[in-house]
């Protein structure tokens, strides 16, 4: 998408806050429940990640993207020791979602194998208090004129207007809860900026929470009662994005009335460098092998996404 | 006359060392004359013998475990490649005396301990001696048939064992059910790739069931809770075992040792901090290994020159070096009903054991080698680890102690220690998957998988 996140905004009709919403924030700073223990297990596993992975001196990033992302969820599933509600979740890989909807008499659909899901039984709370929700009637959408929103968008015929949560009916776990994006292409162009992939993420945060709603309340525009929220975190190994979507209305076609909520967090650090070799300037060893700059608050909020819905 | 100090030249593999000698200490009063030993340089026994000793002296004087591994490998010659999942008729006769291994059909007892913890009614199946795995018989009271639309409600009554501690098996049962649907029944997915069928269903259904599996037990485990889950992870082991005769090349007519590599690539691997409790104590004889008179190319193994790799999962600063459990997928290319096409159906238990040999013999050793063992510096206590074989509806469980690594000519000649490994046959572990529900569920593979995934040191 080429103006990034503002562009999703407009196609998804959508108001941007920045930061992490409050309930998120709550899981976070509640000291019961020991983020701060798992420090040295999240260095373990991006040390393994970085460093330990491969019989290569230095593992590449289509390699260790998906195993530091693997570590971090065994790290989070293994909270469901003190939570047993946490069993109650299910990752789904490869799974396919399509969605459809019409905005401004512009027909735009979001198809195809997208990323890891992690399904739930229970849906997340809403996010957003009702006033929150009725004040983003206010807020106008920001459009780029003389950029059209659907620029570099891909135009195609379809003949099935198709919604499809990726998931039979009847399957038990069927709230999405998270999205998880993993930019592991080994060359830079491959690798979506972070701009670009937090676009992918409304989009297809978006395109979960749709298919979601329609499946539940009906393919009738309007707005929804009790709003769905998918969350969503993207990372290249080293940066962190998240963001937490709130779908509020499926009246998409105007561009008034209630928007849809997304808060966003981005371009959170994990750690600064991950040396692999030691540096040796004139054979004095000035940079022991090893991670530099690691932040614990990445993965409180890491965690405090997985967590949240169910503490 | 003084002992003469000067350079010498040392001819080692294809490189000329240049040592000096080291200052010899006072000579004691009865001899003048430095020590008499054979020439290092000269086509002889005595001075292969002598460059042998010094390699040897080279590689348990290494500085670190990696220095150590890398001395170890660092000569390169062709070397038979050992495949864990291989079709070759009674690969695990060939696979056993190629590692010193006796195998022990049913898994070991002291699954008693671990049973401690399950339900009362399924005390009776732990107290099974380990020869019946194969053949088991039903539990007296089965539960019905979970239509697991509404799971965690399936509490069935067998578990009115009063223990505070004990495994819901329902709730497992209700875990293992929904990952196996959601991997084959409720996920819209295309069609598999041609051939890639394993990569469809069984693939993620296994890697879904583990780590859910894991989750929920690391409560009772806390092992479990330091672990690591690899996907995917490559385990490397070289070795040397036996001798024969260079028949070709400019080296024709040397007596070489036979070197073997394996290389295997197992599905799902969880490595953990501290070691599993040996089953056995390290010297015991439990069987006899094979003795095989063919040269190790009949089987078919073939032969392959390139890097000695020896890797558990991760390296040497991992601080989860030792193994818990291996879980491993037979491809495509195995399935049972190919077996069956050509009637080889006996081949069928022979490819798991074979698997679980050859892929658990790999991962100790490899896992030894890091605590800086060889095979001239043996282990000095045994290494345990589990392995799962499956094809996604089949498993077979695999239990393995190595008790020696000295397999080389010279080490197993007055060594009397074997490795063991013990492994039951493969059992299905549902029939069959109908809209939406699953049919003919077998509880007793699960427990078998929970108390793998269970096992512990004591004191944790």
């Amino acid at each position: 998408l080429f103006q990034g996140v503002r562009q999703a905004q407009w196609l998804t009709k959508t108001k941007l806050v920045q930061g992490l919403p409050p309930s998120v924030l709550r899981v976070i700073d509640n000291p019961a429940h020991r983020l701060e223990d798992h420090e040295e297990g999240v260095k373990r596993a991006i040390s393994h990640a970085r460093l330990w992975n491969t019989t290569e001196v230095a593992p590449r990033r289509e390699h260790y993207c998906p195993v530091l992302f693997e570590d971090l969820i065994h790290l989070c599933r293994l909270m469901s020791m003190k939570y047993p509600s946490l069993t109650k979740r299910m990752l789904a890989r490869n799974y396919k979602i399509s969605a459809t909807w019409e905005r401004e008499s512009i027909l735009l659909q979001v198809r195809g194998l997208n990323g890891i899901l992690m399904n739930s039984m229970a849906p997340i709370p809403p996010v957003a208090s009702k006033e929150e929700i009725l004040a983003t009637e206010e807020h106008v959408l920001e459009t780029f004129y003389p950029i059209s929103p659907t620029i570099d968008l891909q135009e195609v015929n379809v003949y099935k207007e198709l919604n499809d949560t990726g998931f039979r009916d009847g399957y038990p776990y069927s709230h999405p809860h998270t999205l998880f994006f993993l930019e592991s292409a080994n060359i830079r162009p491959n690798r979506f900026r972070p701009e670009q992939l937090r676009a992918k993420m409304l989009m297809f945060a978006f395109g979960n929470a749709l298919a979601k709603a329609k499946v539940l309340y009906g393919n009738d525009p309007k707005v929804l009662e009790q709003p769905i929220v998918v969350q969503s975190v993207g990372t290249d190994g080293q940066l962190f994005q998240f963001m937490v979507f709130q779908l509020n209305t499926t009246d998409l076609v105007s561009s008034d009335g209630i928007k849809n909520l997304v808060w966003i967090d981005s371009d959170q650090n994990l750690y600064e460098k991950a040396q692999c070799i030691p540096e040796v300037k004139k054979r004095v060893v000035t940079k022991p092998a090893g991670i530099y700059g690691f932040q614990p608050d990445t993965f409180k909020k890491f965690l405090a996404l997985y967590l949240h819905g169910t503490v | 006359m003084a002992a003469s100090r000067g350079r010498r030249l040392l001819w080692h593999g294809r490189r000329w060392f240049s040592q000096t000698e080291s200052a010899v200490p006072p000579q004691p009063p009865d001899s003048l004359y430095p020590p008499i030993v054979a020439s290092a340089t000269a086509k002889s026994k005595a001075a292969k013998r002598r460059r042998l000793e010094h390699f040897n002296q080279r590689v348990h004087a290494a500085a670190s475990i990696e220095e150590k591994l890398r001395l170890y490998g660092q000569l390169q010659r062709p070397k038979y490649m050992l495949y864990p999942q291989t079709f070759a008729l009674n690969a695990d006769r060939w696979y056993r005396s190629f590692t010193k291994t006796v195998f022990v059909p049913g898994l070991p007892p002291r699954a008693a301990s671990a049973a401690a913890e399950a339900p009362g009614a399924v005390a009776p199946e732990a107290a099974k001696t380990p020869e019946g795995a194969a053949g088991v018989a039903p539990e007296a009271a089965r539960a019905p048939e979970p239509g697991t639309a509404a799971p965690g409600a399936a509490k069935t009554p067998e578990l009115a064992a009063g223990a505070a501690a004990c495994l819901d098996m329902g709730e497992l049962r209700s875990l293992a059910c929904d990952a196996l649907l959601q991997e084959s029944f409720y996920q819209n997915k295309k069609r598999p790739f041609l051939y890639r069928d394993q990569d469809h269903t069984p693939g993620p259904f296994l890697t879904q069931l583990v780590s859910t599996l894991a989750a929920f037990l690391c409560g009772r485990n806390p092992l479990l809770a330091a672990s690591c889950l690899d996907l995917k992870p490559e385990v490397n082991f070289y070795w040397h075992h036996g001798e024969e005769v260079v028949v070709h090349g400019h080296r024709k007519g040397r007596v070489d040792p036979v070197r073997f590599q394996i290389d295997d690539k197992p599905h799902l691997q969880i490595r953990v901090p501290k070691q599993l409790p040996e089953i056995v104590p390290l010297e015991s004889d439990l069987g006899d290994v094979p003795v095989i008179d063919h040269k190790p190319s009949k089987l078919p193994l073939f032969k392959k020159q390139y890097e000695n790799k020896v890797f558990t999962g991760s390296k040497v600063a991992d601080p989860c070096c030792y193994g818990h459990t291996q879980f491993h997928l037979i491809p495509d290319k195995l399935k049972r009903e190919r077996f069956v096409r050509v009637n080889l159906e006996d081949q069928i238990e022979v490819l798991y054991r074979a698997n679980g040999i050859a892929s658990l013999f790999a991962w100790t050793a490899a896992q030894a080698m890091y605590q800086g063992f060889w095979n001239e510096a043996d282990v000095t206590r045994p290494f345990v680890s589990q392995a799962v074989v499956t094809d996604g509806k089949y498993f077979a469980f695999f239990c393995y102690q190595l008790n020696t690594l000295a397999l080389t000519v010279e080490t197993i000649q007055n060594n009397p220690r074997k490795n063991i490994c013990w492994g039951t046959d493969s059992k299905p572990l549902y029939d069959v998957v109908e809209d939406g529900s699953v049919k003919g569920f077998n509880d007793e593979v699960l427990l078998q998988l929970v108390r793998f995934l269970l096992n512990r040191p004591k004191e944790l």
